[in-house]
């Protein structure tokens, strides 16, 4: 450890000596806070401000706050933000000086393209980190769903990188790493399971949600605990300047959000609430065939998310941000014959973080959080009950300290430590006349920690470097395990217009999901590293450039990765993962490794924008044969069934005039690696049992479903675009426009005689999930 | 199928991802059956070799009788591939082998087929140890082996009747026994109406690995009325034949399901497909009064 210890301070003391012998001017630092105008809200984080003139440039904290070193002198200093309107303002550097900037929504929330300033692009240009994408709920409200529902993860499967496990889900499997792999925050909070409804909706709403940034490589050192991606959503802040009143009226689900101020100048709140009413009209047809003997009840179902958020200032230098989350999913029937089932799942998720500006080029955030995923079987017949369970708990500290000590470096230090609870299963049955008694209660315990250090050095204008090391640390009874995980990124300016980039990251993950399904299913349960059980690993190396064109309207960049992972989990067939106190003897180990090539072309100026991507990649793993079996897939190397060779994506925003944007998104993807049964044979069983046909698996993943492909179609338009009063949109969507039948799954069927009831031959079914569906979704706000 | 999964969950407690699984992939097959998005393609799968398949279920006092067909391309012509050239071999717990005689037939009792049978019947006893060989010209061999497991004797057989009107009363049954302690056991359960040339009402696998050595009780839901005649079964497997048992159903489900991982079936004989076991198991007979 001491040697660890060694290497940071090693790297800070060369960070901070570096500088001083390359200046060659007088610099003075300039910084402030970001804020939203009027109605848009608070502090804006991730917003950029640079001086487009010297090339420099900064981007805002979580809290929203800016620190930029530049040379004395007159300069321009343009702030932006996705979905505002850009602001310049003219200052004369002669010391440190603080500058905030206030910016004004592009048009209102309801729906005007998103306008975002120049420097946007031109950081995107600028900066050394690579593979990330940035979405704010805006751009997402504006583009056609599904249901009418917006969710901005799956609006971030249209970027480049990125696929979804099947039509319609919410999953992200990021450069071929599987959906357990993504590391989701919601302002800094880990969240377990993001979907509702088996991951056909996520469990961020559009309402509540500011933005979200996805790493998909080049991780900066803060990031940890995952190999894939870092989904990194933020909460909007509530208005600080007066009470506001927005929601929507949907297809599924309605929506409702009050913000305002605590008090004025000192903070502001915010509380959204979303429900869907399935169960509305499902509980009427029950009561309408209460009567009919034969009739089978619909269950209920339906879920609800609440999300909070408040700031409040403390003093001129401290301010304090709380975050909740709240959402459950409720399934429940009651049978006409007296049995009754209920199955609940969902998150809960509470931070407090703490910011301290100790002056204008050192700020400290620290916060506690707490993060829960927990689902509840609940099943009573006459005098028997049984209740299954299983959740995961986490309470987290997170300190970091952002110090910027002149022009070329930027630093950022912290710790995190995570106590985990993982309750991989809870039972007990019973019954009242003691017949029927037993359970088990499985729980496990573990330690997470992480310490970091990295720096962004400049050590001349055309190059940068962003370089760190993360030391993380896991340990579960007497198990303990640990890791180095170094972080290099790098950028170099070929000319104003021209950047190359490369990146390497290495990753470790301490947790792991325990699923066999290939889907989000509310059951899926967390395992820490135990026993047989080590820590996955991956490493990732990308390289690409970065082209500003059309006077800074347009960015192409295209990017390259090869990615490499050890000791990736899977279970053996038939393993028993459910309320199994020798899990890990039910786990696989194999190795992975991805690779592709990704083209991303985007305009976000003018009345036309939108994006193009395009990804070449190829996704494979392998299972040695292991644990007294063959592995998988006989121990040959398989696809997973989310590699795709080709994925294409068309995005694109118009903005006809005040009162009209049409949007649309077309997708086009190479089929899905699948698993079909080569062979069959007759069983006839013992006498008195079924006797059937049984299906032979003998390779894994080597049928590819047809390829996808999908247009949809959305219009936004505004009932009251300018009134005081308030305003109100009817947001139009088309999913699957030209009603394509894409492939979801491929299954054989038997093909019978009606007269004789003998199977007269087979047949392979193609089934598809969704049609051409249209929706209309009332949105309002006062 | 009715509710009883769920009976399966409340007493057996073994609810797997598969379950929660097959429960979703019913739901969204139901609704896409009925949305019509359904339709036949053309699909090319790759050649893949015929094996033997084995189907030997010994009985104490029983002729021993064995199954023997052949695995055939998913998508070939439904009729069964019967070779005719396999001989089969049974070496039985004193190393006596018998050469069974190939003599296809249907036992009109069970509705179930064989292609070779013994000529005397068997004598088995709890631990006893049979072999089996079968092989045919081709070259194709096919062993295995099958212990007897003890018997686990039922308890007690009881049920309930809800209190909805005589009309629509229905009954619950339990079963009780104990579970011998230190052991792994597992056992199959089946409730027969009537007869049991039919399929069962109810069936249901499980192991005792959460109540070992302890009085387990064994239920179904709501689903008998008065004056039905039942044959309720209990069997005690050994472990190769429960996971045969759920392996094949592994393997069904996936077929259709698109949340299913697709599942090897764990034969318990080498260098085919198949199952070779020795049953042991109790059955009642119970009218509902």
């Amino acid at each position: 450890m001491t040697v660890r210890f060694l290497l940071i301070s090693i790297l800070v003391s060369v960070s901070i000596l570096l500088p001083q012998s390359l200046r060659a001017q007088v610099r003075y630092t300039l910084s402030g806070v970001v804020r939203a105008a009027g109605g848009g809200g608070g502090t804006l984080p991730g917003a950029t401000v640079a001086v487009p003139a010297l090339g420099l440039g900064t981007t805002t904290a979580d809290d929203g706050s800016y620190s930029l070193p530049l040379p004395a002198g007159r300069h321009k200093v343009v702030a932006s933000f996705l979905g505002y309107q850009s602001q310049t303002r003219e200052v004369n550097l002669t010391r440190d000086q603080r500058l905030p900037f206030q910016l004004t929504e592009a048009g209102n929330e309801l729906g005007e393209v998103v306008i975002e300033g120049s420097g946007t692009l031109e950081q995107k240009l600028q900066t050394t980190q690579m593979s990330v994408e940035r979405l704010s709920a805006r751009e997402a409200k504006l583009l056609p769903a599904l249901f009418g529902e917006v969710d901005i993860l799956k609006t971030l499967q249209l970027k480049p990188g990125v696929q979804n496990g099947g039509e319609g889900t919410s999953g992200l499997f990021v450069r071929g790493g599987s959906a357990d792999q993504n590391l989701v925050l919601l302002d800094d909070a880990l969240v377990y399971n993001p979907s509702h409804l088996f991951g056909l909706f996520s469990v961020f709403n559009s309402d509540a949600v500011q933005s979200v940034d996805l790493y998909k490589g080049g991780f900066p050192a803060q990031y940890g605990g995952r190999l894939s991606s870092v989904v990194d959503v933020k909460l909007r802040p509530g208005n600080p300047e007066k009470f506001t009143t927005s929601g929507g009226i949907g297809l599924i689900s309605s929506r409702l959000t009050l913000e305002g101020p605590i008090q004025k100048g000192k903070g502001a709140f915010l509380v959204s609430g979303r429900r869907t009413y399935f169960d509305v009209f499902t509980r009427q047809i029950n009561r309408l065939n209460q009567d009919d003997p034969d009739y089978n009840p619909i269950p209920d179902y339906y879920f609800y998310d609440f999300n909070a958020k408040a700031n409040y200032k403390l003093g001129s230098k401290d301010e304090v941000f709380l975050t909740g989350y709240l959402g459950n999913d409720v399934f429940g029937f009651n049978s006409q014959n007296g049995f009754n089932f209920d199955f609940n799942w969902g998150n809960t998720v509470a931070s407090l973080r703490w910011n301290h500006v100790f002056n204008s080029r050192l700020f400290l955030n620290t916060s506690a959080s707490l993060t829960k995923y927990r689902y509840q079987i609940s099943n009573k017949l006459d005098q028997f009950g049984f209740n299954l369970s299983s959740d995961i708990r986490d309470l987290t500290l997170r300190s970091d300290l952002d110090y910027t000590p002149n022009d070329r470096h930027a630093l950022r230090f912290g710790a995190t430590a995570t106590h985990h609870r993982f309750g991989t299963g809870r039972l007990q049955a019973d019954s009242q006349d003691g017949s029927v008694n037993f359970g088990s209660d499985i729980t496990y315990f573990g330690t997470e920690a992480g310490l970091y250090a990295s720096d962004t050095y400049k050590p001349t204008d055309k190059l940068q470097v962003e370089y760190g090391l993360r030391l993380s640390g896991f340990r579960s009874g007497s198990d303990t395990y640990g890791g180095v995980e170094p972080r290099a990124a790098v950028r170099y300016s070929l000319t104003p217009n021209l950047s190359l980039k490369g990146s390497y990251a290495l990753m470790y993950q301490y947790v792991h999901l325990v699923t066999n399904t290939g889907a989000s299913l509310p059951t899926d349960i967390w395992y820490p590293s135990r026993q047989s059980v080590l820590p996955q690993r991956s490493q990732q190396v990308a390289g690409g450039v970065s082209w500003l064109l059309g006077d800074g309207r347009y960015l192409l960049t295209n990017e390259v990765y090869y990615k490499w992972a050890q000791r990736q989990i899977d279970f053996k067939d038939g393993a028993q993962l459910f309320v199994n106190p020798d899990l890990d003897a039910e786990f696989l180990f194999g190795k992975g490794w991805a690779y592709g090539d990704e083209v991303y072309l985007e305009k976000k100026q003018g009345r036309t924008t939108g994006w193009i991507g395009y990804t070449l990649a190829w996704t494979k793993r392998q299972f040695p044969a292991q644990r007294g079996t063959n592995g998988i897939n006989n121990g040959n190397p398989f696809y997973p069934t989310y590699d795709r060779r080709h994925n294409l994506t068309v995005v694109l925003l118009h903005q006809v005039n005040q009162r009209i944007n049409l949007t649309g998104s077309f997708v086009f993807t190479s089929g899905a690696a699948t698993t079909l049964p080569l062979a069959r044979f007759a069983f006839q069983d013992t006498p008195g049992s079924n006797s059937g046909v049984v299906p032979i698996y003998p390779e894994r993943n080597t049928y590819r479903l047809a390829p996808y492909n999908r247009l949809d179609l959305g219009l936004v338009y505004k009932l009251k675009p300018i009134r005081r009063s308030g305003e109100s949109d009817l947001t139009f969507s088309v999913y699957n426009a030209y009603n394509r039948r894409n492939p979801y799954f491929v299954y054989f069927d038997q093909v019978k005689d009606k007269a004789t009831n003998t199977v007269t031959n087979y047949r392979a079914r193609q089934v598809s999930l969704f049609p051409v569906i249209p929706s209309v979704t009332y949105n309002f706000k006062f | 199928m009715r509710i009883t999964w769920i009976w399966r969950i409340l007493v057996t407690m073994t609810p797997t991802p598969g379950g929660w699984a097959a429960v979703a992939g019913g739901v969204v097959a139901g609704l896409l059956s009925s949305c019509g998005l359904q339709k036949d393609i053309d699909v090319e799968l790759p050649a893949y070799p015929a094996q033997l398949v084995i189907e030997a279920y010994l009985e104490n006092g029983r002729l021993p009788r064995v199954a023997v067909s052949e695995s055939v391309p998913y998508l070939a012509e439904p009729q069964a591939q019967v070779p005719t050239d396999v001989t089969v071999v049974l070496t039985r717990p004193n190393g006596t082998r018998d050469t069974l005689r190939y003599a296809p037939g249907v036992n009109m009792n069970t509705d179930k087929a064989y292609t070779h049978s013994g000529r005397a019947r068997l004598t088995a006893r709890p631990g006893d140890v049979f072999q089996l060989e079968a092989y045919d010209t081709r070259g194709r061999r096919v062993t295995g082996s099958a212990t007897m497991p003890a018997l686990v004797p039922i308890d007690s057989i009881r049920w309930q009747f809800n209190n909805e009107p005589v009309e629509r009363r229905q009954a619950y049954l339990t079963v009780k026994f104990q579970d011998p302690a230190g052991t792994t056991d597992y056992y199959r359960f089946q409730v027969h109406k009537r007869s049991i040339a039919h399929d069962s009402e109810v069936e249901y696998t499980l192991e005792d690995r959460l109540n070992n050595g302890q009085a387990i009780t064994l239920g179904t839901s709501y689903e008998f009325k008065a004056n039905d005649t039942l044959f309720v079964t209990l069997y005690h497997l050994d472990r190769p034949y429960y996971q045969f048992l759920q392996s094949v159903q592994d393997a069904r489900n996936a077929n259709g399901n698109p949340f299913a991982q697709p599942s090897a079936v764990r034969s318990t004989v080498t260098g085919g497909v198949g199952i070779f076991t020795v049953l042991s198991y109790q059955r009642q007979r119970v009218i509902l009064k």
